[in-house]
Formats: structure tokens, sequence, C-alpha cells
């Protein structure tokens, strides 16, 4: 597909999603808030495992503190912005800290370090109750006063404003390159002069902003928090809806959140709240099998090309082999 | 007299039981091609995993311009101007050769405290693609920039590996095997490619176990066998060391009966 055709699937598909609370009732409306806020989380693995290779199991940690801080700071008075920026900057600083350790760590055992610590937050959450109120869940959050079309267009243009800011770096800055380096291969991108550390503890960090994020704004969109939401349980919610998407592809990281909040929504409608489980793991399964790209691989081969031709000058003026080679022969 | 590029005293690396180097000694100077060679597994890619960072040695000294470098990490020592390729190949098979090739950049934006600000640069920026696309060029890959590494011949992914060593300037340039796979068009580009490097003033640290190559290329050799220096000299003298000669006709022998 051309460029220009490219650029009008995106173009159309923006328009869509502006359009939508014209098409759809308050209670989609709710659920398409949702999916966006989530789809800030879902991009936290895009960075995490799609851009340096790292693998979390407590994004739902982060989420919950992002989420709690601005909870807990606006019931106790603090204006909703100053407790919007603690709720943001608090989540990244632990996740600064907990990737000094977990940085070190590989694979697997990274991921089972993060779950740790998803839990630990859950269990924080749950138990201190003279701080959140535990299972009887917070109440009394205060918010920007926005009513629900205007929360949907804020948390759309920041959907929309983060996928772009990933889209950039993944495909055209040097930090892309950086991050990709360490995912395909630590010991060549060490050999380049890339700093592996420093490198997973950005990311690291990142992801935890991202998530944090998510947890102001779920915060402060739905006013009520109870610890069960979140649980590792979400964690795996999370990455399946990475998976899905196509882990690595910030676009189709939004694409799956809005299709896997919606289907067991709509699946509700018919009464079966349990068959949401199943949809999730039939999905992820088909996935896997038929789209290991996921969403954002099939995206990719439509309307690719993946990588944009940039050519200069220099690289066209040479001709096949080169003034090297010529000299050589 | 100025201190020799890279020097090496007594170094030793043991794993486990294994000795795998013992009390190696080298100096490489500027602009001098210097071969190593030895049997396989006499320890040429230890001796390079040890001078690049990726081992740590148990016992010697590594000096980089004077300055000690043994105790320090990969990246910090690629930042000081070690580049190396790797026996077999380590490229990022998804991303471009340009991608590839401008992640061997990182070595000098690094070396400086500013280079992480500059971490958002486009790659399509002149202060990326310029270096990029000279790099490509003087390795005969400018053609290839924008195919997956994936989708490339073996030889070619050497010159990616060597284009991305280039591209970073360093003062070191360790080739490990650079000519295995290779054509013969592409082994007389590699061997001129070298040169090329060694008269700009680079250290080129040669691993080969094509003696050909080596004395058409190298102007100092080291022998290594079993973890121990064997010969340092001239390519000319080496071919008529008997310890040298036992070493190779040991492995000639062997590779008659396989």
């Amino acid at each position: 597909m051309s460029d220009a055709a490219a650029w009008i699937v995106r173009v159309v598909f923006v328009a869509f999603l502006a359009a939508t609370p014209f098409m759809v009732d308050a209670y989609w409306l709710n659920m398409a808030i949702l999916a966006l806020i989530y789809a800030l989380v879902v991009y936290s693995i895009t960075v995490l495992t799609g851009f340096a290779g790292l693998l979390s199991f407590g994004q739902a940690g982060f989420v919950g503190l992002g989420a709690y801080v601005y909870g807990v700071m606006t019931v106790k008075g603090v204006p909703p912005a100053a407790a919007a920026a603690w709720g943001v900057v608090l989540p990244t600083a632990v996740g600064f800290l907990l990737g000094l350790p977990a940085a070190r760590l590989r694979g697997h055992y990274m991921a089972i370090g993060t779950l740790g610590f998803g839990v630990l937050v859950a269990q924080l959450l749950n138990n201190m109750v003279d701080v959140t109120r535990g299972p009887m869940g917070l109440l009394g959050i205060k918010s920007f006063g926005l009513d629900r079309v205007s929360w949907f267009y804020c948390v759309l243009a920041i959907a929309m404003a983060v996928l772009a800011a990933l889209e950039h770096v993944d495909r055209r800055t040097f930090l892309g390159v950086v991050l990709k380096s360490v995912k395909y291969d630590e010991i060549s991108a060490a050999a380049c002069g890339i700093g592996v550390f420093g490198v997973k503890l950005l990311a690291f960090s990142a992801a935890a902003f991202l998530a944090g994020s998510c947890g102001v704004l779920l915060a402060a969109y739905m006013r009520f928090l109870t610890p069960d939401l979140f649980l590792s349980a979400e964690s795996f919610r999370y990455l399946m809806m990475a998976v899905v998407g196509g882990v690595g592809s910030a676009t189709g990281a939004l694409i799956s959140a809005l299709i896997l909040t919606g289907i067991p929504e709509a699946l509700r409608a018919f009464g079966e709240t349990n068959v949401r489980l199943l949809v999730y793991g039939l999905m992820v399964l088909f996935v896997l099998w038929f789209l290991p790209g996921g969403i954002g691989g099939l995206l990719e081969r439509l309307i690719g090309p993946r990588r944009k031709r940039r050519r200069s000058a220099t690289a066209q003026a040479a001709p096949k082999g080169d003034a090297v080679a010529g000299r050589a022969s | 007299m100025t201190h020799p590029v890279l020097q090496l005293t007594g170094v030793s690396k043991r794993f486990g039981g294994v000795q795998a180097l013992q009390d190696i000694d080298l100096v490489g100077r500027a602009g001098e091609v210097h071969g190593l060679i030895g049997p396989n597994g006499a320890g040429k890619s230890t001796l390079i995993a040890c001078i690049t960072g990726v081992n740590r040695i148990d016992a010697g000294e590594i000096r980089l311009r004077g300055n000690r470098i043994e105790s320090l990490p990969a990246h910090r020592r690629a930042r000081l101007g070690i580049a190396r390729t790797f026996q077999k190949i380590r490229l990022a098979q998804q991303l471009t050769v340009f991608e590839n090739v401008a992640a061997g950049l990182a070595a000098r934006r690094f070396a400086r405290a500013s280079g992480w600000w500059s971490m958002l640069a486009p790659l399509s920026s002149a202060r990326i693609a310029e270096p990029v696309e000279q790099a490509l060029l003087a390795s005969g890959i400018a053609d290839l920039a924008d195919e997956t590494v994936a989708s490339l011949p073996y030889g070619k992914r050497h010159f990616v590996e060597l284009a991305r060593n280039l591209v970073a300037e360093p003062d070191v340039i360790l080739l490990d095997e650079p000519a295995s796979g290779l054509t013969d068009d592409e082994r007389e580009r590699l061997s001129v490619l070298v040169r090329q490097l060694a008269r700009r003033g680079t250290l080129v640290i040669l691993v080969e176990h094509d003696l050909d190559l080596v004395g058409r290329s190298c102007d100092t050799v080291t022998v290594i066998e079993h973890g121990r220096l064997i010969f340092n000299g001239a390519p000319a003298e080496a071919q008529e060391n008997e310890a040298v000669i036992r070493a190779y006709l040991g492995s000639a022998k062997l590779a008659r009966n396989a």
C-alpha cells in the first residue's frame, strides 16, 4: 500500500475513534474511556518488552501505586493536579529503584521478580487499611470536574500522543535503535558501546511512568478504588493485550486494548460473565497460532512499509559494489 | 616514546579447570595490522573476549593508550575506542543494515555525557545518517542500507559488522575470523579495507585461520597455542619458526585425517 493510502487509513481510524461519543450510549462510552486509559499500561509493555526485550509480570503494581497515590492524596485534600503529579512521579521512582536489582535479572527471573513486586503492592493496598481503607474501597476521590465526553477526548488525546511518541521513538530515533540492540543481543550491544544496564533501567522507569499515569487517570476517572483492581491477574490481562496487539507495536497495543476491553463487555450483555476469560484465552491462542506478529504485525503487512525508505543522495549514488571494491578488483 | 595503542602484559584467564590463557604479552601500535593466529582452541577468541571486556582476566594488565582498562565493563571499553566483530556474527537480524550500523555510533555518542540527551536524534539527521552512510559506502554495502540483516547472505553480514565498527572510528579494531564464509572477491575487499584502516592509524587485530590472508595483510603476527604465546614477530619469520610449524602441521595432519 502506498504511503498516501496508509495515511488515509490512519486518518479514518482517528476520525472513527473521535466520532465514538456520537455513535454509542453512555455505557459504551464509559468502556471506550477505560480502554483508552488501559492502553497506557499496555504501551508500558510495548516499551518494556517490545523495545527493550524485558518481561514484567508486575505492571498492575505500578498502576495500583499511581491510582492510590492520586486517590489517597485527593481524599486528604491535595489539589488534583498536584496529586496527579505525585501519582506519576512516585511509581516512576519506584520503577527506577526496582529496576536497580530487576534489570540485572534475565528473562524469566526478571518476570518472577516483578511478579513479586505486583503481589507486594496488591497486599499493601489491601492491608494498609488506615491509608487505603483496604477492601472497603477508597471513596471520595476528587477529580478535574470533566463530563464524560470531555474525559473521552482527553484520554483519546493522551493515548494518541503517547502512540505517536512511541512510534516515533521506535522507527525514527537513535534511541529506538539503542533499545532494540539491547533486546536482540546484549553482548553485541555492549560491544557497540551501549550500556546495557542503563538502557534497561531507562526502559523500566519509562514503563513505570506509563503504568503510573494509567493508574492516575483510572483513579481520577472512576473516583472509586478497590485493591482487587490491581491484583496480579490484571498484570496478565495487560500482557495478553500486549501479545494480541503484537508486542512492540504501539498501534497494535491501542487497538488490542480497545478490542479486548470491548469484547468481554459485549459478551456480558449475554449474561455470560465467565465467558470473558475463555475469549481472552482463545484470542491469545488464535493470535499465537495464526498471527505471530499480533495486530501490529498484521497492520504492518497491510499498511506497511515498516522501513521508511530514507536513502540519501550518497547512498543512491553508490553503484553496486562500491569504490573500495572497484579499486580492489 | 609514545605508548603503544594496546598493550597486554602477563594476561591470564582460567575457566574452571582449564587454563585458557597463560601469561600473554602483546603490543599493538597505531597503524599496524596484527595477526593473531593459532590452532583451534588455542585461546584466540578468549583473548579477544578479554581485551573487549566480555571476559574479565584473572591476572595481568591491559592498557589502552597507556591507561589500564582490564577492570572496565565492555561498553566502557567500546567507548574508549575498541571495536570488534564476532566469530559467529552477532547482529540484530530483524533490524535493517542501516539500523545495525547506526548502533555502532553509540560508542562515540555515549563517550560524552551529552550522548544521553541526544538519544532522541532522528536517524535521518545528518549527524547519524552521514557517518552511517560513509561507513556503508566504505564497506561496499551502501545499496543494502534498507534491507534487514536476516535477508542478507552470510558473507555480506561480515561487512555489516565491519561497517558497524568503522562508524565508531575506533583506535583498535579486533576482527575475529572475518574471512570465514567469504567469496574470493569479498576476501579481497576485506584485505583492502584492513589496509585502509591501518593507513588511517587504526590498530587492526586480525584473528584468522587463512594463513595466506595473514601473510599478505599483517605487519606482525602473534601465535598462540594452548593459551600460551609461542611466537611474536614478522609473518615471514613465523612461517619458518619451528614451534609455529609444529603447531600448524599438527592441526594440518589432523585436518587431512578427518
